[in-house]
């Protein structure tokens, strides 16, 4: 069991890798993509900046800039979400494949003991494939997952391909503030 | 990411001191925002995984566990932000943005280790 639960979590590592690599290759390294990186930085350092500057006294010219300018902004982060998409999704389906055969590979086998005993729309996933009713018993695809929202934020965020801050939260991008652990 | 930006800031004069410095002496100054989150997200991470070896050798075992990963993450860093470095939170956008600063990132990194240790040590 205990060699099963370190394998799991040297293959998230090595697929967080091999993920984030292959997102250099085809998104990060673009000029296209980093050019509008540093704009969409550079207008949402901006755009705060105005913010704080003015706070809450603005008068209708400076609202109507700084309506402008988030307008700029917006669209540029859903260009810049547009340039990741096409990539993201080739390599969705290339990890879909890839998680499927280790399902098929762990399927049944305990592979760690839970600490605690999961709620009750957790276990379908905590004790998938899993015989018996002892819900401390965990299958590959939860530790998987927690390996995964862990190992590949962390991963980004060292090798500085974590979305900065500052743009997350002015501009938000095509769904939202950017997805970053279900890539 | 940090690092990256301590030496373009050691660069350009203002101030001197690495992000490392800063981090570990009291009241320091953070002109750069960023580098305090930063901070703040990889000191979250460094507890999360402390906890879950801790938990996992003692053992802790059930809900108490979670519950105290919990208390003790929040807890230490708010005293490390607000006693320890004396930030003035409404520049970050209050207590819980800071508190939110890799939270879940950190309690899948406790889960991961408390559940390896815990297996290792006890079910081998």
């Amino acid at each position: 069991m205990w060699a099963d639960t370190v394998l799991i979590l040297f293959i998230s590592v090595c697929t967080a890798l091999l993920g984030e690599g292959m997102t250099w290759l085809t998104v990060y390294r673009t000029e296209k993509y980093q050019k509008l990186k540093a704009e969409v930085e550079k207008q949402s350092k901006k755009l705060e900046k105005r913010k704080e500057a003015h706070g809450d006294s603005l008068d209708k010219q400076q609202k109507k800039k700084i309506e402008r300018e988030e307008e700029r902004l917006k669209n540029n982060n859903r260009d810049l979400s547009l340039v990741k998409m096409k990539s993201m999704f080739a390599i969705g389906f290339a990890f879909t494949a890839l998680l499927s055969m280790f399902n098929s590979i762990f399927d049944g086998r305990i592979v760690a003991r839970l600490p605690f005993t999961p709620i009750s729309w957790i276990q379908g996933l905590s004790h998938r494939n899993l015989p018996g009713d002892d819900y401390t018993e965990c299958s590959f695809i939860f530790l998987y997952i927690l390996c995964t929202m862990s190992i590949r934020q962390n991963i980004q965020k060292m090798l500085g391909f974590a979305p900065s801050r500052t743009a997350s939260k002015q501009g938000g991008g095509l769904f939202g503030p950017p997805p970053q652990q279900f890539k | 990411m940090a690092k990256g930006k301590s030496s373009n800031q050691s660069t350009s004069g203002a101030k001197s001191d690495s992000v490392w410095v800063r981090a570990f002496t009291a009241n320091s100054e953070w002109p750069d925002k960023e580098e305090f989150l930063d901070v703040i997200y990889w000191g979250r991470q460094i507890i999360g995984i402390i906890i879950g070896i801790v938990w996992g050798l003692f053992p802790l075992r059930g809900f108490l566990g979670l519950f105290l990963f919990a208390v003790v993450n929040a807890g230490s860093l708010y005293v490390y932000f607000n006693s320890f470095q004396q930030v003035d939170e409404e520049e970050y956008g209050g207590a819980w943005e800071l508190t939110k600063e890799g939270f879940m990132t950190s309690f899948a990194a406790f889960l991961v280790t408390w559940i390896i240790i815990y297996s290792g040590l006890h079910f081998g």
